[in-house]
């Protein structure tokens, strides 16, 4: 059977997600990023479509993106991550109207606004600091020796939601924590804290535009019930979480590699093509 | 006909101008000599004061009307009125405020002193916004006392005595057309101050000092009397309804200002007006300058109902002011496939 | 200076010259190899770019130098003078670290760099300068004047008014320019006078008609790059006047070929897109590089250094001097969209006009970092372009090359989605 790919290459994790030519996702996989980027990919890859008993002939195109993208070779064309990420978002929401997507992934964190026909209108992008990303709960789930993937859990302990993290700077946030910490503050509401002063990033990044329903939020951190709680606090309603949030970029990915290969069949020379080498002006 | 028409916006319309000034002057100051008769409604300067004009102004025929009863106004008398009112508006409309510009005598003795002024070297003057506003009514106050005298001299106003006899055709006696027109046949006698009665003497008087504001004033302003003129706002009443229009598309108007700069008789209106579209207003005499002076494409045009006559155009501009002719063929009228002309 | 100063000054000199000289190479290069449609015309370009980097000129007889640090000095004034106009602007990321010593952290990367370039006499000129033209258009700019360095090429403070549609600020420029022409004698010793000004009138004029006829060709189909098209305004103060006029004519006369020579054009995908805000100056070609990298087609742009450098006119009633100046100070004020003037609704009516003349799929508005007069601008230019449905990036940026990798996500995007709009409009 053919097969299209989405390879999302994060600064974190490498996210890939493989569709069937009925759109049906097949597999998926995460492995952390690590520094060689085109390598890890590359095995990554081919480790997934041996273990999901595919043939590596009948991969009919693959599209990389996210931060490392242009580093990994093998892929057919690249495409940014904001993009992907709006595609992703359409199908992994079916029934609901996106209109906005609120990405918190491992070292940056995305606000991209669609329009009413599914196209990009705006984004907005932090991706100079890390004190609303991942990267922020990496930090504190060390300092606070608590498995990142009990942080929302212990959210959901917390009874006092007024304990504020107040440094604008994840480095110094850790200072402050540690000082919370031997001031005697519980645990969960300082983890309470630390998810709230996220959302109230977010939002400060959100900013001058309005968002607007449906939201979506994916990207690894969307695993975090806390935070979810968070964020839907801030903004004041319910987001849509879709079943595998880490990947919904790396879907979006492999499902506009469908569609450029289904398109470049019937038109040859009108297509999204992006040479990275080359730039052809005129070529038409 | 793009080639006839890419000619005419290129061409040199200050040039055609002079020349087509030159006749009609000769005309109007010549035009008895050969027994020319072009009626008593014309709607410019051409006074019967120089025995061999070829007519009459119609401000001076209206004067003559209106110096009339009511009684024989509402009557016969007021047929002749209304008749040549009416063919003063059908000859005005024809060519709209050009008449001004192309072939009023009195506005081309003024171009030409300018053009003295020009060789001398000598700098022009112009109003400021608050003196051009405070001052334009001037002319509409003359317009409306050489309409209510005549009118006051045969009926009794307001209970007023009817006024002298002596102020017969008020406005041609201190009309500097009056005096000047003459000059041309060699004839001065308008040139003098009747001591007859205090009336006359004032009013004789008011014609010197016209005559020499006419001469002063046009030297250092470029077309001075035509800001007192009641025969321009007698026009503009009517102007907004010619076919002969000058219009400007506000969209494609860099508010350069080349068109102000270039105006006789500054109207700013035409440069920083980008909401309306018919630009005839104040002195305009359609000169068409500013036409000239505009380096952007499709900006300003003059139409003669409807139909394009000459639009503005970068290459017509470079061409006339600058003397740079267009050596390629012109990449907007042969490569893009939609014309120049935007909407 | 003493002399521990001294040799640290030399140091940072000869060291930013060098680095002019690697980012100009580098940009250049880029721009002859990485695409694939290059044109004959364009060589002469590269050629003055080139040289200009390394501060040489083409002539290099003893000319007087007249630097100016805004395009709002009327260079036909300097020319009539017996003078060369050269530009201070820099777009050297190493000449605005040569300048940042002097300026306040948070300083636009442009004025910086002029006042690097000025600081290590990185200028192209064969004699130091008689003056420094400084307008005082921009906070940043006009304050350059007295900043205390070790420069020695006295500053010429020109008046700019700060508003530009009442009758009050347009006398007071004509009053301004006059001043100026009388000073400009002065420094020169020459006398400004009606042939030489009317020949200066017609040198520029001649330049602006060959940049008009340029800009009349990017309506149509593509036939030139974005980038070689600053590339030409950038260029324009660093050879003789007539030189550049005579082989931007013989470009557009390759342009005008390349259109009519291809029939069956098909309609490029590749969105057109205008930028707008501070201005890309060579070799400061991050973004309209990047841009184009990613299959953009840059086909118009707003900035003062190539769009508004030579495209308004100056119009003469009477070929005098009492004429001829202040229809020279009309040309560089009333016609102005920089957001140094306000109210400067202009601006939105020429993004507009533009966008509806080259058929323009999407704007990038660039902001440097530090330069308020864009930045306030942003808001409304974005309102505007939204109520117009025009897709708008805005970028802040300055000239480190930190960024890049941040600004292609960026650039990317915004071109997939005006591709993706493109291409379901039509299929």
């Amino acid at each position: 059977m053919h097969y299209f790919t989405g390879i999302d290459i994060g600064s974190t994790a490498i996210k890939i997600a493989i569709i069937s030519e009925e759109t049906e996702l097949i597999a998926q996989k995460v492995v952390p990023t690590g520094a060689k980027f085109n390598e890890n990919a590359m095995n990554a890859y081919t480790t997934l479509v041996e273990e999901s008993n595919l043939e590596l002939s009948k991969s009919r195109y693959v599209i990389s993106t996210g931060y490392g993208r242009r580093l990994y070779k093998s892929a057919d064309q690249t495409v940014s991550e904001i993009t992907a990420n709006a595609i992703g978002a359409a199908v992994v929401s079916k029934g609901h109207s996106i209109r906005t997507i609120i990405n918190i992934g491992g070292q940056d964190s995305k606000i991209i606004q669609i329009n009413q026909q599914g196209f990009v209108q705006n984004f907005i992008m932090n991706d100079k600091c890390a004190a609303g990303t991942g990267r922020f709960l990496e930090m504190a789930s060390r300092n606070l020796e608590v498995d990142i993937d009990q942080m929302g859990e212990w959210h959901r302990l917390s009874r006092d939601k007024d304990l504020t993290v107040n440094s604008t700077c994840a480095v110094f946030a850790e200072s402050e924590i540690i000082s919370l910490l031997a001031e005697g503050k519980k645990k969960e509401d300082i983890i309470a804290g630390i998810h709230i002063s996220i959302a109230k990033r977010i939002a400060r990044l959100a900013g001058r535009t309005t968002v607007q329903d449906d939201v979506l939020f994916d990207g690894g951190t969307a695993y975090n019930c806390g935070l979810i709680d968070a964020l839907e606090e801030e903004f004041m309603r319910d987001f849509i979480i879709p079943e595998s949030p880490q990947i919904t970029t790396a879907i979006g990915a492999a499902h506009m590699a469908l569609e450029i290969f289904l398109k470049s069949e019937s038109y040859p020379s009108d297509s999204l093509q992006m040479h990275p080498e080359k730039h052809h002006h005129l070529k038409d | 006909m793009r080639k006839l028409k890419r000619y005419i916006n290129n061409s040199n319309i200050s040039r055609f101008r002079l020349i087509f000034q030159i006749l009609a002057f000769l005309l109007l100051i010549y035009g008895g000599y050969v027994s020319i008769h072009i009626g008593t409604s014309i709607p410019t300067f051409a006074c019967p004061y120089n025995q061999e004009c070829p007519g009459t102004c119609y401000l001076i025929s209206a004067q003559h009307q209106l110096h009339n009863t009511w009684a024989s106004l509402f009557g016969f008398r007021g047929k002749a009125f209304l008749i040549g009112f009416l063919t003063f508006i059908l000859f005005f409309l024809v060519i709209n405020k050009a008449w001004c510009g192309y072939i009023c005598p009195l506005g081309t003795i003024q171009d030409w002193i300018t053009k003295v002024r020009n060789l001398a070297g000598v700098s022009f003057s112009r109003y400021d916004n608050l003196s051009f506003k405070r001052l334009k009514a001037i002319k509409y106050v003359i317009l409306f006392l050489l309409i209510i005298i005549p009118l006051g001299m045969s009926n009794s106003l307001l209970g007023l005595p009817l006024f002298s006899e002596d102020l017969s055709a008020p406005f041609c006696q201190i009309c500097p057309g009056r005096v000047v027109t003459p000059l041309f046949i060699g004839d001065t006698s308008q040139l003098f101050i009747d001591f007859t009665n205090t009336t006359t003497m004032i009013m004789s008087t008011l014609g010197i000092i016209v005559l020499a504001l006419f001469f002063i004033g046009s030297f250092f302003k470029k077309r001075f009397f035509c800001f007192f003129c009641p025969m321009s706002a007698l026009h503009s009443l009517f102007s907004p309804i010619s076919p002969l229009r000058l219009n400007k598309k506000g969209d494609n108007c860099t508010r350069c200002g080349n068109c102000y700069r270039v105006c006789d008789v500054g109207i700013k209106a035409i440069a920083d007006d980008i909401e309306h579209k018919y630009m005839v207003k104040d002195d305009c005499m359609m000169c068409f300058k500013c036409v000239e002076a505009c380096p952007e494409n499709d900006c300003l045009e003059v139409s003669f109902v409807k139909v394009p006559l000459f639009t503005s155009t970068e290459e017509g501009f470079f061409k006339r002011n600058l003397h740079l002719d267009n050596d390629m063929k012109n990449p907007s009228c042969t490569i893009i496939e939609d014309e120049p002309k935007r909407k | 200076m003493n002399q521990k100063e001294n040799k640290r000054y030399e140091r940072l000199s000869s060291s930013s010259k060098k680095q002019l000289v690697i980012e100009s190479d580098q940009v250049l290069h880029e721009l002859q190899t990485e695409f694939t449609d290059n044109l004959s015309g364009m060589d002469y370009f590269y050629g003055v770019a080139h040289q200009f980097a390394r501060g040489q000129l083409s002539n290099q007889e003893k000319r007087k130098y007249i630097a100016t640090s805004c395009v709002q000095v009327p260079i036909e004034l300097i020319y009539a003078a017996g003078a060369l106009p050269v530009r201070t602007c820099s777009g050297a990321h190493s000449m605005s670290m040569a300048g940042a010593e002097f300026l306040p952290a948070r300083s636009c990367s442009l004025v910086n760099a002029t006042f690097g370039a000025i600081h290590t006499n990185s200028l192209p000129v064969s004699s130091k300068p008689l003056a420094i033209i400084n307008p005082t258009t921009c906070d940043q700019k006009k304050k350059l004047s007295e900043i205390p360095s070790g420069i020695d090429i006295p500053f010429y403070t020109l008046e700019v008014p700060p508003t530009k549609d009442s009758e009050e600020a347009r006398e007071y420029w004509y009053r301004i320019v006059k001043k100026f022409t009388r000073d400009l004698e002065q420094i020169t010793g020459k006398r400004i006078r009606k042939s030489n000004l009317k020949e200066a009138i017609f040198r520029v004029a001649k330049a602006q008609q060959a940049f008009r006829q340029l800009h009349q060709i990017r309506m149509g189909h593509h036939s030139i790059r974005g980038t070689d098209a600053l590339l030409i305004a950038n260029t324009f103060f660093y050879d003789d006047i007539d030189s550049w006029t005579h082989h931007l004519h013989s470009l557009n006369s390759e342009l005008v070929q390349r259109l009519t020579g291809d029939l069956n054009r098909q309609n490029s995908s590749s969105p057109r897109i205008l930028l707008t805000g501070s201005p890309s100056i060579f070799p400061n070609f991050k973004l309209p590089l990047m841009i184009e990298k990613m299959g953009g087609d840059i086909v118009v742009d707003e900035f003062c250094s190539s769009n508004r450098l030579l495209y308004d006119t100056v119009a003469v009633d009477e070929w005098n001097m009492y004429d001829m100046i202040p229809a020279i100070a009309d040309r560089y004020l009333k016609a102005c969209t920089c957001p140094c003037f306000t109210p400067n609704r202009d601006r939105d009516r020429k993004l507009l006009t533009y966008i509806k003349d080259f058929k323009v799929d999407g704007v990038v508005y660039q902001s440097f970092s530090g330069c308020q007069l864009y930045e306030l601008e942003s808001m409304r230019i974005s309102k505007l372009l939204e109520q117009e449905n025009i897709p708008m990036l805005y970028i802040e940026t300055d000239y480190s090359p930190d960024d890049k990798g941040q600004l292609s996500t960026r650039i990317e995007a915004f071109i997939e989605s005006l591709k993706a709009k493109k291409l379901h409009l039509i299929a």
